[in-house]
């Protein structure tokens, strides 16, 4: 089906296909067995280089502890550092704080064991940090990586869908103003990657800015993908549903997407509403297509016309026991030979019309069991009109 | 100099479009100022120092284009890097005619804009120098007496100290003496940098 699927909100799948990668059982065990080899290794090494090059000096020679507590903090994590200080200390205890091979430790010898023990607790922590944030950093990188492709993947589908879209209903007059609506966001997508992959690549890279990058880029995909689903719901066909309808905001609504086709054809598009209209039943994706025809056509009307104001107005206004929409140009008009077939199926004076307008119009209209026609301007341009009846509304529903 | 800071002008009517040019241009460590609209551009205050201006072509009210030819009318010279979505030839050929620095497509790469931006506000740049040494020239011109403006603009036509005495009525010696005062005010090196000096202020002669 056309346009079918991509929830935009559901992009956490992947990010946590990969946590559930990290955190399987037999994988912990195997990692606790490494941590516990690489504290002994380095520890081991340590106690065995000392006890080489004590000789040589008259004091403790205790530094290579600390080397082996943050390579153990470095490669086994906290826990790893944590193990490491504490063989350390009890290798210290033993061999270095006299009274030398006992585990009891004199009165003076108490607070330089204690000032080992803080040092190489410090060590430990400020190595596993070090690498802490090395790893986060690595994993921002990666999800950034996983969101924007998959964010491009979502675009570029948009934009293909759209592109078999404007082709199966023929609407070239509109597939320039919905491309120009899809390629903004697209525009602010690329420039925000491009951006973001500046602030990673800082020197220290600036996470927030990233961040607050990465949320405009899924702001602005979301747009592109809200986009589509406008312009898909403008031109689907189905049964009618109806509902209550405020048609000024259904008004309001059309003048924003056709903004962009306005000005490229240089047309001044103009509404004239009054606030608190009461509400119609009516099904809006069919009303929004028999206002979009009628816009549609006052604007192909006005395209020859040279040396001249183009302007289209859409009014809205309650008469007697209907709600009367007017459209009206200021185009080349309708000979009375022409209005006579206008709403005849198949009927076009236009070298790419279907001659469909009009009559899905009219017959749209009177399924709402209103009507449709147009009457000529005394100067000059067409004004279309049509009316939906105003139901009481017994109960809000 | 006084710090005289770079600023980037970006003048689009979509919000996330200019955002995201303004972060991009942020995040190369240069400075951006956005703007929704051509009229708001044009009424905020510019800080003095080389600028540039990226322009959307389509806009509500006045065009890019439009503006460009206000722009030029108003002698405002801001170089103009053009971003749009529909660019089709006779459009680009008018605004590169009028000056544009480039014409970018949307979506552009970064080198892209970047390498645009940077070319102008090397235009910009330049042309600030060359307004500045002219309006020291003037100054300096501006001291002089009408006498020595009378010999400085013989002196430059070629003609040496007794043609100009003959001309003027005086002696060659007195000629002599207004000569080096002139090029004493003027800061002249040399003959030939006095002749260049006279063609920056008088450019048609
Ligand atoms: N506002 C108008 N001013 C002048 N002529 C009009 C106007 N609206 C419609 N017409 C005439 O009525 C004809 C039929 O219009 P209709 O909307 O049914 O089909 P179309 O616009 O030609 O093609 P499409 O099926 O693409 O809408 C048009 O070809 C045109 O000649
Ligand atoms: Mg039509």
């Amino acid at each position: 089906m056309l346009l079918a699927g991509g929830n935009a909100d559901d992009n956490s799948s992947p990010l946590r296909r990969v946590m559930a990668d990290r955190v399987s059982t037999g994988s912990v065990i195997l990692k606790f067995l490494r941590r516990l080899g690489v504290s002994l290794l380095s520890v081991g090494l340590a106690f065995a280089l000392t006890m080489l090059l004590q000789p040589l000096f008259p004091y403790p020679f205790l530094f290579l502890f600390f080397g082996a507590v943050m390579a153990s903090a470095w490669f086994g994590g906290t826990a790893g550092g944590l193990l490491a200080v504490l063989l350390s200390t009890i290798i210290v205890d033993y061999f270095f704080v006299p009274p030398v091979h006992s585990f009891s430790i004199s009165t003076t010898a108490e607070a330089y064991l204690f000032a080992f023990v803080a040092c190489a607790l410090a060590a430990s922590w400020i190595s596993s940090a070090k690498k802490k944030s090395e790893v986060a950093l690595q994993e921002a990188l990666d999800n950034l990586e996983v969101r924007v492709s998959e964010r491009s993947a979502e675009l570029f589908k948009t934009q293909t869908e759209l592109a078999h879209l404007s082709q199966v209903l023929s609407m070239g007059e509109l597939t320039a103003s919905i491309a120009h609506e899809i390629n903004q966001p697209l525009t602010a997508v690329v420039t925000h990657g491009h951006a973001c992959l500046e602030w990673l690549s800082a020197d220290p890279p600036n996470l927030d800015k990233t961040r607050q990058t990465i949320e405009r880029i899924i702001l602005d995909g979301t747009r592109a993908g809200a986009t589509i689903s406008r312009v898909r719901a403008l031109f689907k066909k189905e049964a009618p549903v109806k509902d209550w309808l405020d048609v000024n905001e259904v008004v309001h609504e059309l003048t924003i997407f056709l903004r962009d086709e306005a000005i490229r054809r240089g047309i001044l598009v103009q509404t004239d509403l009054v606030p608190g209209l009461p509400k119609i039943k009516a099904d809006r994706v069919q009303l929004q297509q028999v206002l979009l025809n009628l816009i549609m056509n006052g604007m192909d009307a006005m395209d020859d016309v040279a040396n001249h104001r183009k302007e289209l107005v859409i009014s809205a206004r309650v008469e007697d026991a209907n709600l009367v929409v007017r459209v009206v140009d200021s185009g080349k008009g309708l000979d009375g030979q022409t209005a006579e077939k206008i709403f005849t199926p198949f009927f076009t004076t236009k070298p790419h019309g279907i001659g469909l307008g009009l009559s899905l119009s009219r017959s749209i209209v009177e399924a709402h069991e209103g009507r449709l026609w147009a009457s000529p301007r005394a100067s000059g341009g067409t004004s279309f009109q049509f009316t939906l009846p105003i139901h009481p509304r017994d109960s809000d529903g | 100099m006084a710090e005289t800071r770079e600023t980037i002008f970006v003048v689009d009517d979509d919000p996330s479009v200019r955002d995201a040019i303004s972060n991009l241009l942020e995040s190369v460590g240069m400075r951006a100022k956005v703007f929704a609209s051509t009229e708001a551009f044009w009424k905020a205050p510019r800080p003095d120092g080389p600028s540039c201006l990226v322009l959307d072509v389509r806009l509500p009210g006045a065009s890019g284009l439009e503006f460009q030819e206000m722009l030029i009318k108003k002698k405002v010279s801001i170089p103009i890097i053009f971003v749009t979505a529909h660019g089709d030839v006779p459009m680009t050929s008018r605004a590169m005619k009028a000056g544009a620095i480039e014409f970018l497509m949307k979506p552009f790469q970064k080198d892209e804009l970047l390498m645009a931006v940077r070319h102008g506000l090397d235009r910009d740049r330049i042309r600030r120098e060359q307004e500045a040494e002219l309006s020291a020239l003037k100054v300096k011109i501006g001291q002089l007496s009408d006498r020595e403006r009378e010999v400085m603009d013989l002196v430059v036509t070629g003609l040496i100290n007794k043609e100009i005495g003959a001309k003027l009525g005086l002696s060659e010696v007195t000629i002599k003496i207004y000569r080096s005062r002139v090029m004493q005010k003027m800061e002249a090196a040399s003959l030939a940098d006095l002749v260049r000096m006279a063609d920056r202020l008088n450019p048609r002669a």
